[in-house]
């Protein structure tokens, strides 16, 4: 796994700094360049052949811009297009647009204040209908309508004065300068106007359970419970689609979705993937593909740090150096998993590779405690000025691994007098308010620090958005550090890759010092796919494995 | 005890009848057997092996039973299973006991009140009654833990409040043809208060119905606790509880099958051996069969 | 019978109030609640939070939240489910069909080999079968239905490789004897409880017709015991069951939900546990509601039934 591991992070930064430098030129070449693979075999001409894509969760969202969950994503993907979309570099490429506005092309203006798309004008709607300017004006209305039970509303909440201009060009004026608006539209799929413009409740239009896009792929049908099944697009304007049928299987448990993939029920596993204990076994089957992908989110344990235990750096540090994070991925998660520093994942080129590695030593994590008068107590358990360092620690109930490192950490933590007692959660109790409002000790959680790829973090870092005091955003740690605060909003109101690349190293940096949350790894996904099922290359900065289905083919 | 003397007068309730029928009863005497087997494992079986419960030692995981000195193996993380299984007994049985206590005294409250009073007050705690038995109760338990901080002991209340029904209706049954009897009637003559007649009077001789019933329902209980815990709403680790041992056993179920089967099993003797009481007091009780 | 009936029917929907606002109660004490799946989504922030909320209607007192589905639902709108915005009876009727399907087959599995135990046991009463029915059968209601079930995956999917370990079909293959495959092991492992509980049923009403005065006369009459047995005792001994079969659907219920877990079965039980992970409360509620329903219903028809074939019981 090393290996593969390896050879995608060593893929050169400067070479990403110059793609996207040139990413809207050569859009105008080559608008079709999206996700192409290298190893690209001739495609059919006529789609043939059905991908059976295996999901643990169920999507049952399929109006994009309704609130939804990362699975839903890998229909949104397949049906629809967005206005740019961001391929396995970290690169936005248009898709619905013509190229990718940027300061220098004049899209953007100097102040970041002024927005102009130049849309194409050869794509349709499944239903035969164009597609036009007036579509993305909906759309961008639709999410904003405080009636519609929209998803994020960050970004699009600071558009202004809409005006479509021509069927193929659209402009809007933004409140305030907000650069991670470009990433964003990369999530944000147009929906026809012809369509739920005639409904009087957009929540509950016949559209959400029988969506039109102009994606790649059509939908078919959906057996609730079970499966969803789309067709291949022939109009499809881009790439592809090359397969006939793509369908969804929905298959709740992890262990049979690693069966089904076994016994080739399933070609493609895509949200939670194959389980990590499967991964040796998997790796060794004959004509299967399995591959390492580093995801988004970082594993970590979240501290809350408004706690008295966790005020003091000294302890962060302390508990942190208790980790035996190489036997925690080694053994726990059968070496899935990789080490990182940062909440960055380590594809995106504002990764920050640089920072000091963490070593696992119990003499140094009691010595820091020592040093700063945590002292053991008569019960063995450290503590100071009346605060015991004894904390409680929650994960998601049911997550085995999860709770086996909560378990083995229970174990090493007490070998440095601090104690540390499992109280662990159903999903939907964990993270209503007792995450929101930071109502915990600690957890121990995978967090994705990103929206859409974008490097901008501050809803999770910025101390402006701590629920708990009032805020508004995910920073449940209550993290809360003045100069991170200044580089956050400097890095919000830049659009220049390079400047902005030098600003979220720095945050990086800051945040490894003050230790906020313990990173054990970044998460990585076992994706399975079977032989001979080419162009489905892994996206880490999209939430699905089937981003781009319109390029998957089978080999002749 | 003394109840059973009452009733049988004369004799010690070791040469009592019920205590020869009982004797007599095979499957009764062997689940006996097996429940105090079990029940000094549990309690002694911790201190006579090598490993704590709780030690982890991520060198030995998934080692298969009779590896060393891991009689049946070890866990995920290393643990040894035996030790667990035990641990997980303590708690599992007396999850199982709390929550019979715990049921049957809430079942005999309603059901003597029920019985005695009759009238609108009867009709309205038998009708709850009802209610709770027509729903399955699974339903109600998953929602209720989720709504609780999961726990020992919020796991026994959860299923007493899903258990007392039966013994409720037995004892209003019981109650209900006691109330006419003689003795109650002379008592009543005599002026003595409800509360004394229910409580000291009826309830003593509706004894045997409750314990069969508390027997089975020891039974149901330790079951109960191993669907709760084995989806997830349960019993919460590191504490072992023959349940939460499952729960995950079902993903190892192909490499390491040990897992799965161990504690099941030992559930499985458990509640058989509660089960096999259970018929044997209702033998010796001479309950009627229609009355479960 | 008019009164009664009115009076059963009035219990019933008494009955399925109190279920109700208990069920109610109990699902809007869990903390967390149904906007709990966007937490971990770095780009819902409180302000999306709290619009979904209001937007759902989740802001409001829980009195007025009951009374206001309490109300639809009088009307026959039981509401829409948050997850997918698809009618809750449309939820529920698609996993009916698994759930149904998979009851069905487990209760005639249960029935045919229960009654087969019960009447053997009973004519050959303290036999050997007798008796190891008789030991079975407790052994039987002893087993954590779920454990079997894990058992039953080991050594008929994992080992011998005979059966699928889960899931009611191969996807592509919609062939009935595909869906027989799939449904022999967990139809086995729901109907195990059942079969105990038939058997004991029937080898006691089978003792009881037995013992009845017309068996005797056509014993006397010189019919052979096979058709004594066919003719009467089945006859007779089938009528109370219907009791026993509307007694015992909570449990069957309570066995499917953990069964389908089990096997990945596409059926209520587990919409239920889905549902109730993401605090779908219109969904869980309906379901709720419709077992409610079903158990009632069932209690309701054996009560009218016991009472045609029994006037006397219509007095107690």
């Amino acid at each position: 796994m090393t290996k593969d591991l390896t050879t995608k992070s060593t893929y050169s930064r400067r070479d990403a700094l110059r793609l996207m430098a040139a990413g809207s030129v050569a859009s105008f070449v080559a608008p079709n360049l999206l996700g192409k693979p290298a190893y690209a075999q001739t495609p059919p001409t006529t789609p043939s052949g059905r991908v059976v894509v295996g999901l643990s969760q169920e999507p049952t969202v399929f109006n994009p811009l309704m609130a939804h969950i990362e699975v839903d994503d890998a229909v949104h993907f397949s049906v629809f297009d967005a206005l740019f979309r961001i391929d396995p570099k970290g690169v936005l490429q248009p898709n619905l647009a013509a190229e990718v506005p940027s300061q220098k092309n004049g899209g953007i203006s100097q102040d970041g204040l002024q927005w102009r798309i130049r849309l194409r004008d050869d794509v349709r709607w499944h239903d035969g209908k164009p597609f036009t300017a007036d579509d993305v004006k909906f759309t961008l209305e639709l999410i904003t309508n405080p009636k519609f039970r929209a998803w994020r509303t960050g970004g699009h909440s600071l558009v202004r004065d809409i005006k479509v201009v021509s069927p193929t060009e659209i402009t809007w004026r933004m409140e305030s300068v907000f650069a991670p608006y470009m990433s964003f539209l990369a999530e944000t799929f147009i929906v026809p106007k012809h369509i739920l413009e005639k409904e009087a409740d957009p929540n509950a239009a016949a559209f959400n359970q029988a969506p039109v896009g102009t994606g790649a792929f059509k939908w078919a049908r959906r057996i609730a419970g079970d499966h969803i099944e789309l067709v291949a697009n022939t109009e499809y304007f881009g790439e592809g689609p090359y397969v006939e049928r793509v369908v969804f299987k929905y298959i709740p448990d992890m262990t049979v979705l690693y069966t089904q993939f076994k016994s080739g029920d399933i070609d493609l596993t895509d949200q939670a993937y194959i389980s990590a204990d499967h991964y040796q076994e998997a790796s060794k089957l004959p004509r299967r593909v399995v591959k390492l992908q580093p995801g988004a989110s970082v594993e970590s344990i979240y501290l809350n740090l408004e706690k008295p235990q966790f005020k003091d750096p000294a302890v962060r540090r302390a508990l942190y150096a208790a980790i035996d994070r190489k036997a925690i991925i080694d053994a726990i998660y059968y070496g899935v998993g990789t080490v990182t520093e940062t909440f960055m994942p380590q594809q995106s080129y504002y990764y920050n590779p640089d920072l000091p590695a963490q070593e696992f030593n119990l003499n140094l994590a009691r010595k820091l405690l020592d040093e700063a008068g945590w002292l053991p107590g008569p019960d063995g358990v450290r503590g100071k000025n009346g605060v015991r360092l004894a904390f409680a620690n929650s994960t998601t109930s049911g997550n085995n691994l999860r709770e086996q490192v909560q378990q083995f950490l229970q174990q090493t933590f007490a070998e440095i007098g601090v104690e540390m007692t499992i109280s662990n959660l159903p999903a939907a109790v964990m993270f209503g308010e007792f995450w929101l409002k930071s109502q915990f000790d600690s957890a121990i959680s995978g967090v994705a620090h990103l929206i859409a790829a974008d490097p901008d973090a501050t809803n999770r870092l910025h101390s402006s958005a701590i629920v708990a005091k009032g805020g508004k955003g995910s920073n449940v740690g209550q993290y809360s550090n003045p100069e991170v605060d200044a580089l956050l909003k400097k890095g919000a109101q830049t659009f220049d890759p390079e400047a902005r690349r030098a600003i979220y190293l720095r945050v990086q940096e800051i945040v490894r010092q003050d230790l906020p949350f313990l990173p054990l790894f970044s998460a990585t996904y076992v994706i399975g796919r079977k032989e001979g099922l080419e162009g489905s290359e892994s996206n880490a900065n999209t939430r699905t494995a089937s981003w781009h289905a319109a390029g998957w083919h089978w080999k002749r | 005890m003394t109840a059973i003397a009452a009733k049988s007068g004369q004799d010690r309730w070791w040469n009592s009848r019920t205590t020869h029928r009982f004797l007599g009863h095979h499957l009764a005497l062997l689940g006996m057997v097996m429940i105090v087997c079990l029940t000094l494992a549990c309690v002694l079986g911790p201190h006579l092996l090598p490993y704590d419960s709780l030690y982890i030692d991520l060198r030995a995981r998934f080692s298969p039973p009779l590896t060393g000195y891991h009689y049946l193996g070890t866990d995920p993380l290393g643990r040894d299973v035996a030790a667990r299984l035990f641990m997980a007994g303590r708690t599992s049985l007396l999850v199982g006991f709390s929550a019979m206590l715990l049921s049957t005294l809430i079942g005999t409250f309603v059901g003597v009140i029920a019985g005695y009073r009759g009238g609108w007050i009867g009709t309205i705690l038998m009708r709850t009654v009802d209610g709770f038995l027509s729903f399955p109760s699974i339903f109600l338990v998953l929602a209720l833990a989720a709504a609780l901080k999961p726990g020992p002991i919020m796991i026994t209340v959860v299923i007493a409040a899903s258990s007392w029904m039966e013994v409720a209706r037995i004892v209003e049954a019981e109650v209900r043809s006691l109330r006419e009897r003689e003795f109650v009637q002379a008592g009543r003559m005599l002026g003595l208060s409800g509360t004394h007649i229910m409580f000291r009077e009826i309830l003593p001789n509706a004894i045997g119905p409750i314990i069969v019933a508390a027997t089975l329902t020891v039974a149901r209980a330790i079951l109960m606790e191993a669907y709760i815990s084995f989806l997830g709403y349960g019993i919460q680790p590191p504490l072992p509880s023959w349940g939460n041992m499952l729960n995950g056993a079902q993903q190892y179920l192909n490499s390491a099958p040990w897992l799965a089967i161990i504690p099941g099993a030992a559930i499985t003797i458990a509640v058989t051996s509660f089960n096999f009481i259970g018929d044997g007091l209702r033998d010796a009780f001479d309950v009627r069969a229609d009355h479960s | 019978m008019r009164g009664f009936l009115i009076n059963r029917l009035c219990q019933s929907l008494v009955l399925l109030l109190i279920v109700s606002v208990i069920g109610f109660v109990v699902l809007n004490l869990i903390p967390g609640g149904p906007l709990a799946q966007f937490g971990l989504d770095p780009s819902m922030t409180q302000d999306d939070l709290n619009r979904l909320k209001e937007q759902l209607g989740l802001n409001r007192p829980l009195w007025m939240q009951y009374l206001d589905w309490a109300w639809r639902l009088v009307q026959g709108d039981w509401g829409h489910s948050f997850r997918d915005g698809a009618s809750v009876l449309d939820v529920i009727g698609r996993h009916l069909f698994a759930t149904l399907l998979l009851m069905g087959s487990s209760t005639i599995i249960a029935i045919a080999i229960g009654t087969w135990i019960g009447i053997r046991g009973a004519t050959h009463r303290y036999s050997v079968f007798d008796y190891l029915a008789t030991v079975g059968a407790m052994v039987a209601l002893s087993i954590p239905t779920f454990w079997f079930g894990l058992v039953g995956i080991y050594v008929f999917s994992l080992q011998l490789g005979w059966l699928p370990a889960g899931n009611m079909y191969t996807i592509g293959d919609g062939s009935a004897l595909n869906y027989m495959h799939h449904l022999i092991l967990p139809s086995i492992v729901l109907a195990l409880v059942h079969v105990a509980i038939w058997s004991r049923y029937m080898r006691s009403a089978t003792l009881d017709v037995i013992s009845q005065e017309f068996v005797k006369t056509a014993r006397a009459k010189g019919l052979s015991e096979r058709r004594i047995l066919m003719k009467h005792v089945v006859g007779n001994a089938l009528l109370p069951m219907i009791t026993l079969a509307g007694m015992q659907l909570p449990s069957v219920l309570t066995g499917a939900l953990v069964t389908e877990t089990v096997f990945t079965w596409p059926g209520m039980g587990r919409l239920f546990l889905d549902s109730l992970g993401y605090s779908d409360y219109p969904v869980v509620m309906g379901l709720l509601m419709f077992s409610a329903i079903l158990v009632v219903l069932c209690n309701l028809i054996t009560d009218i039934v016991v009472a045609i074939i029994d006037p006397r019981i219509r007095l107690s």
